[in-house]
């Protein structure tokens, strides 16, 4: 090829590689006095991995623990959407949200600061129903039959759990049958109430438990008392007997009645009158009365059936409910209600209110979701790793370039500059295809400048055995790149070839290093061969007399 | 011209016995160690998780494996990283793992709690923190495999097309070899196989056959010629000529990998030694495995045209190598 078109082309890899690694300006979710905010930054487009920069990395999959899900892979497509859209909201720089096989989704959040708070974003179903508490005392009229199942399981249940016989043995709460149901319970009964105690599963098992709330379908249970109750609703036979078309679900906060601490259980219609799929806006505020909530707002059509549904209920309690947990106290229907409401938050900072808000508005998952893989790095680490790898990689230069010009002096000055070339090239192919830098990746990276020069070995020793045999420097030379050729490329493909492997099976760091593999390979080819060849070609050219000797 | 080893003729293959025997030694030892003790898997394969700490003042191990026994976090690996105030946690016993099927962020956040109760708020900071379900493990140990028998595959066809199958099967046994002599290395060292590790061994893997081809694209070319001498005396001399370079690359290589080594940090150095160990296994076994193996394979199945089928007495016979050329005939 003419000197000139191989310069040219020198050339033109130099300026396409500073033109792709040039720090650019792009419009970027950054972090402003705590805030973030859309804004422009310069950076050099090269993509750090999560280990190099800090942050969070996420791989959630299916929960199955509460029921089978039949097509899992369609479940993730749904669930998908609903998790990008929250985190769009939550504000991350450059988030990544992926489904990863057919049943899995990678979350990673770069530069996170509060991994518990964007997991809690993630994974929370947020599934919004509004349901009419119950006004026909059914639970009063089951209960009966709860005790005689209670009764019946007695053995099983002292058997299976000591730890809850201890719990019932102090119910610390009054019978529900005895107590006035107008009355707020009394601290005072309760200790003939812990005298009259039984055993477990004994007469009355359930009903003791279980106090008269203010409201219909409101009921107070002892915070003491609440796992012993969840473990006694969570019974199939038990479950077999609770009232039909009816649910019961805990509130998501806890009263003090006298120096007694009691959560509200709620006795529900199952069908909620409208459940959060026609919620078209949630945003956070703060009322001097109520404290922090959340207020939405649905579309047309969730509020004519809204107003409908409510108009029907005027005087009746509705409870919200949220991932099954009733939120506040349920407020009473005065009139017909439209497109607005609210949702208080009881006792919760600003901060949980604007997380309720953020996950309403996104959608509900359609399947529970749980994390399956997760790692959290330090923005500090991940400084510390880049100026270390830079330290070693400097280091490594040094050692080679010393080597080379130990070894081959003039010739290993070219390879040098090949070498000078390599590094450019390379960084500018991973920038060029947007790869993510990872630290096993720059790693492979400081390896592969040892590696590099392996094709320039080849092709000086080649050289040297062509001068050997006393062929002229231009022969030589020649000759030694014809011959060294097959070897170059042999090793390379096969190189490239395992490092392909790598990149289809690999995952995260490792695929980084395969990309970096690959890349340092195709820069090496060609500045090994190519460019250290238009060095040759350019010193013979313009040293004529120096052709009959060669350093190398 | 400042020469190495130029012009030499050192007669490589004469000693193939006596390096088998060191190299199956190291073998059995590496492997055999392993029925008394089970490798280091990190917790990317075993499913668990792990903390990176940095304490305010050097902690005491045995204060810090006493909190953690007392919140039932059993037989946690605890590990000092680079200086005396940072450690590694890594909970990865089965009971914890399984604790962990209902999302993986638990154990994290208990022994987090309680090193805080026991050392104090701001006595240490969680510079990393990662926890691995029990069935992602399952997977990448099956990908890594994958991912090595597909790599040798690949080189196979790949070797068959350019140069020809005996000496195609050759080079994939000399890396095999790689492949035992990495992990027993691994075991040896008790390093934890991470899956940067994995990659690294994939390098070395990727090394090791780069070094092979290179003698065998010189043993090509020398047939081709048709000196008069058998294939021992041509592979011999083959190694005799790519010794120059084999000493450059070799030296650049292991260059950057101490240099990675030293200065690159506590999370790449397993990935550092594996690929150190790589440079001095993958030259061994191009000479000494490669070059037997080939000879070996050439007075079973004899070329037609080539009349150096008469190798000389050293040649390795099939009494003392097994057959690994028989399964990928």
């Amino acid at each position: 090829m003419n000197l000139k078109y191989r310069i040219a082309i020198i050339l033109a890899l130099i300026l396409a590689s500073f033109w792709t690694l040039f720090p650019r300006t792009v419009v970027e979710r950054v972090k402003r006095n705590g805030e973030f905010v859309y804004d422009t930054v310069r950076r050099v487009p090269l993509k750090r991995g999560l280990d190099l920069q800090g942050g969070m990395h996420l791989e959630l999959e299916v929960d199955e623990s509460k029921g089978l899900v039949p097509d899992k892979s369609k479940a993730i497509d749904n669930a998908l959407k609903v998790v990008r859209n929250r985190i769009d909201e939550f504000g991350v720089s450059e988030p990544v949200v992926q489904k990863a096989g057919n049943d899995r989704i990678i979350v990673e959040l770069p530069g996170i600061d509060d991994p518990v708070r964007a997991k809690d974003v993630v994974q929370k179903s947020a599934y919004l129903e509004f349901q009419i508490t119950d006004k026909t005392q059914a639970l009063e009229k089951a209960l009966p039959r709860l005790d005689a199942v209670l009764k019946d399981a007695k053995i099983a249940v002292a058997a299976a759990s000591p730890a809850a016989a201890k719990d019932t043995a102090n119910p610390g709460l009054q019978s529900l049958f005895t107590a006035d149901t107008s009355k707020k319970p009394d601290s005072s009964k309760t200790d003939s109430a812990k005298a009259a105690a039984g055993t477990v599963g004994g007469p009355g098992a359930f009903s003791k438990l279980v106090q008269q709330g203010g409201m219909p379908g409101e009921y107070y249970v002892a915070q003491s008392d609440v796992a012993l109750v969840t473990q006694y609703l969570a019974m199939p036979q038990v479950v077999a007997a609770l009232p039909p078309a009816k649910v019961i679900r805990w509130s998501s906060d806890t009263v003090s009645l006298g120096n007694r601490v009691y959560r509200p259980l709620y006795v529900l219609d199952a069908k909620p009158i409208i459940t959060g799929e026609y919620l078209t806006d949630a945003r956070p505020n703060t009322s001097p009365t109520e404290g922090n909530l959340v207020q939405f707002t649905m579309n047309n059509e969730g509020a004519r059936r809204f107003r409908t549904e409510t108009s029907r209920h005027i005087k009746d309690y509705m409870a919200i409910v949220l991932d099954q947990r009733v939120m506040g106290r349920p407020p009473i229907i005065q009139s017909a209600i439209g497109a607005n409401g609210q949702i208080t938050m009881g006792g919760k900072d600003l901060q949980a209110a604007q997380d309720l808000a953020l996950v309403l508005r996104a959608g509900s998952l359609p399947v529970p979701l749980k994390v399956a893989d997760w790692r959290v790095i330090g923005a500090s680490l991940g400084q510390d790793s880049i100026h270390k790898s830079i330290t070693a990689g400097v280091i490594a230069v040094a050692l080679v370039v010393i080597i080379m010009l130990g070894y081959y002096r003039f010739s290993g000055a070219l390879a040098v500059a090949a070498l000078v070339l390599y590094i450019l090239y390379t960084l500018a192919a991973l920038a060029g295809f947007q790869a993510v830098l990872t630290l096993p990746g720059l790693a492979g990276f400081v390896l592969s400048i040892g590696i590099a020069v392996d094709a320039n070995v080849l092709i000086f020793e080649r050289i040297r055995e062509e001068l050997n045999h006393g062929k002229t420097v231009r022969t030589a030379i020649d000759e030694g790149f014809r011959h060294a050729m097959s070897a170059i490329v042999d090793s390379n493909v096969s190189t490239a070839l395992t490092a392909a492997v790598l990149y289809q099976y690999g995952t995260g760091p490792v695929r980084g290093f395969a990309v970096t593999l690959l890349a340092g390979i195709a820069a090496s080819m060609i500045t090994s061969i190519f460019v250290v060849r238009t060095f040759y070609m350019i010193w013979l050219n313009r040293s004529r007399d120096a052709q009959t000797s060669l350093s190398i | 011209m400042l020469r190495i080893l130029h012009d030499t003729n050192y007669d490589f293959i004469r000693w193939w016995k006596v390096m088998a025997a060191i190299t199956v030694a190291f073998i059995v030892i590496g492997l055999g160690s392993i029925v008394v003790k089970k490798p280091n898997w990190s917790i990317e394969f075993t499913g668990g998780t792990l903390l990176q700490l940095e304490f305010a003042q050097p902690p005491d191990v045995g204060q810090i494996r006493s909190t953690l026994d007392q919140a039932g976090i059993r037989s946690a690996e605890i590990q000092q990283f680079g200086s005396n105030r940072e450690f590694t946690v890594r909970a990865q016993d089965p009971a914890t793992v399984a604790s962990q099927s209902q999302g993986a962020e638990g154990v994290a956040v208990t022994i987090e709690r309680v090193l805080k109760q026991k050392f104090g708020e701001n006595s240490l900071k969680v510079m990393r923190t990662e926890g691995v379900g029990p069935r992602v493990g399952d997977e990448l140990k099956r990908g890594a495999i994958i991912a090595i028998l597909l790599s040798f595959l690949i080189t196979l066809v790949y070797l068959s097309i350019r140069f020809e199958w005996r000496f195609a099967t050759a080079a994939v046994i000399a890396t095999s070899h790689d492949v035992f002599t990495t992990i027993a290395f691994l075991k040896l060292m008790h390093l934890e196989i991470s899956l940067t590790v994995v990659a690294g061994l994939l390098t070395v893997l990727g090394y090791s056959l780069n070094d092979t081809i290179i003698i065998f694209d010189r043993v090509r070319e020398n047939l081709r010629k048709g000196r008069k001498e058998t294939l021992y005396e041509t592979l011999n001399r083959s190694i005799n000529e790519t010794l120059p370079r084999s000493v450059l690359t070799h030296a650049t290589v292991f260059a950057a990998t101490l240099s990675l080594l030293i200065f690159a940090g506590e999370v790449i150095r397993p990935f550092a030694w594996v690929m150190a160990f790589g440079v001095v296994t993958g030259t061994f076994s191009s000479i000494y495995v490669a070059a037997p193996v080939l000879l070996w394979i050439e007075r079973k199945w004899p070329r037609k045209t080539a009349a150096r089928q008469s190798s000389s007495t050293a040649t390795p016979t099939s009494r003392t190598r097994p057959s690994p050329a028989t399964a990928t005939r």
